[in-house]
């Protein structure tokens, strides 16, 4: 049925009505449900080391942090300076190892070889290892994700 | 009343409500075609076999097995030494697993290669790539469980594949995932998966699946069916059932003695941090996919290689499932060319794993 000067039908009316409710219920159901389903996952915006432990470590080697819940490495280089990466391969997220004598990461996952610098040299990944901020204050050896404060 | 009389009575008490005898007059008289390629007329019910053997075994280590971070390997640890006989049920699953999968890969290469999903039964088809893909994702979920160093990688690898696809990818990942990361959530997720959500979809779809299966009667190859002559049947029930159950007997022995002498190894439990352990190889059924990304070049004219390679990969997929709507023409050339594709497949498939395991 339908007025003389109106737009819709009662039904496209009624229908209008209904559906848009239901859109909005099922929008509003869906959006806490996705929520749920995808749990914030932050990586931490800093991690803290006692400088002590890292001090006396030898040149050319590599000490273990945990990074959120993925690992991190801190190498020192040979000139006593020191670098952190994150220690997850950047082709498909296998965790990589240092090889001192070889002077390289490895991905034993598909034989993925970085140098000394974290930067990719063979095998399938296709960028170099990520790396953290360092820096020293105090006692503390201060290990910060680029771009935060 | 006699006993028989009573009998009688009852059967036609839970007739009269149920009306199960359409359907038992329906399996009465339901023949089965003989021709050449009647021995693949076999295969789907071993998979039955197998996903019953999963169901059962798969529900006794439930009542043992602790999905979480700190208790997964240890609860498989137990099984595999405390649990009176849970060594063989833990390796009758494991083994079954693959039984199963090697079923659904030979079932629907048979289907492929006789295109038996020729019309009416493109949808029959179209079940049984998502019971395919559902198979897999039980392999891939049960495969973590253990939680030991190779069941993490592995997972990190293979839930880190989706990432590449543009856009929806990152989402794949952390639903898998439950974060950006691999940790207990996920162990604790694929549990969810392995032993609730994937038994209520695969279950459903075999319904429909069983359901098509019927009302359609069994296919003939198209050779046979071009002669137009009447091809020799076998009644369904007994005969058919009656030589089923001796496959099914023949299949369960081998089940059984592979299970025992060749139980599942379980290494130490996983650590999150520690490094990948070398040796990393997914189960056997992944192997051809796992090949294939590890010699796919890293970058393809500026285009990451892993994108292109998962894309291709979608993109066969998708063919997969709308196989019997491209091969239209079943009985000319591009049907020939089709039913040449599944062998390059198996050959490509076999060739690529076999180069694995070598290398
Ligand atoms: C209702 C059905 C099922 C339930 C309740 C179930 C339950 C389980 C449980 C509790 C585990 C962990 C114990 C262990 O790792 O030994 C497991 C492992 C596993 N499941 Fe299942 N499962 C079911 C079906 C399936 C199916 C259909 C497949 C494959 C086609 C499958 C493949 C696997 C695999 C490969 C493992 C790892 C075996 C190992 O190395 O120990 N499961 N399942
Ligand atoms: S995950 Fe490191 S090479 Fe593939």
């Amino acid at each position: 049925m339908k007025l003389k000067h109106s737009l819709f039908t009662r039904r496209q009316f009624l229908n209008g009505i209904l559906g848009g409710w239901f859109g909005a219920l099922a929008a509003s159901v869906l959006y806490p449900a996705l929520k749920f389903v995808f749990p914030p996952t932050r990586e931490p915006d800093q991690v803290i080391l006692p400088f002590s432990d890292c001090e006396d470590m030898k040149l050319n080697t590599v000490k273990n942090f945990p990074w959120g819940s993925k690992p991190g490495l801190l190498k020192k280089n040979d000139d006593g300076s020191y670098t952190a990466f994150v220690a997850v391969c950047t082709h498909l997220d296998c965790n990589v190892t240092y090889l001192s004598d070889q002077r390289k990461f490895f991905c034993a996952c598909h034989d993925g070889w970085y140098d000394e610098s974290g930067t990719h040299i063979g095998g399938p990944p296709p960028r170099p290892l990520r790396r953290l901020i360092l820096s020293i204050e105090g006692e503390d050896l201060i290990i910060k994700r680029e771009g935060v404060e | 009343m006699s006993s028989k009389g009573q009998k009688m009575g009852l059967r036609s008490w839970l007739d009269d409500r149920l009306g199960v005898s359409a359907v038992f007059g329906f399996l009465r008289d339901k023949k089965i075609p003989q021709h050449r390629h009647s021995v693949w007329y076999y295969t789907g019910s071993a998979i039955l076999l197998f996903f019953a053997i999963q169901m059962i075994t798969g529900f006794m280590l439930v009542f043992y097995y602790n999905p979480t971070l700190e208790g997964a390997n240890t609860s498989v640890a137990r099984i595999m030494t405390e649990i009176p006989l849970g060594w063989i049920i833990r390796s009758v699953h494991s083994w079954s697993a693959s039984f199963m999968i090697a079923f659904v890969f030979i079932h629907l290469l048979s289907i492929w290669i006789t295109k038996a999903y020729r019309k009416p039964r493109e949808l029959t088809w179209i079940s049984g790539v998502f019971l395919l893909l559902i198979s897999l994702a039980f392999g891939f979920t049960g495969y973590l469980l253990p939680w030991d160093d190779l069941s993490l990688s592995a997972t990190k690898v293979g839930t880190d594949i989706p990432r590449s696809i543009p856009v929806v990818g990152v989402w794949v990942t952390r639903l898998l995932r439950g974060g950006d990361d691999v940790t207990g959530d996920t162990l604790t997720r694929f549990f969810g998966f392995h032993v609730s959500i994937l038994p209520l979809f695969l279950l459903t779809i075999l319904a429909v699946h069983i359901y098509l299966v019927q009302k359609q009667g069994m296919s003939v190859p198209v050779s046979d069916e071009k002669k137009g002559k009447k091809l020799k049947e076998l009644p369904f029930w007994p005969n058919f059932v009656y030589r089923e159950m001796v496959v099914w007997l023949i299949l369960t022995g081998i089940l059984f003695s592979v299970a025992i002498f060749f139980p599942p190894s379980l290494e130490k439990a996983a650590d999150l941090m520690a490094p990948a352990p070398e040796g990393l190889r997914p189960e056997w059924y992944f192997l051809f996919l796992f090949q294939m990304l590890k010699i796919f070049p890293s970058k393809i004219l500026f285009i990451n290689g892993d994108t292109i390679a998962v894309l291709l990969i979608l993109l066969g997929i998708i063919a997969f499932f709308f196989l019997p709507l491209i091969d239209s023409k079943p009985a000319e050339k591009k049907g020939k060319i089709i039913t040449a594709a599944a062998y390059l497949f198996i050959v490509f498939a076999v060739a690529m794993s076999l180069w694995s395991l070598l290398s």
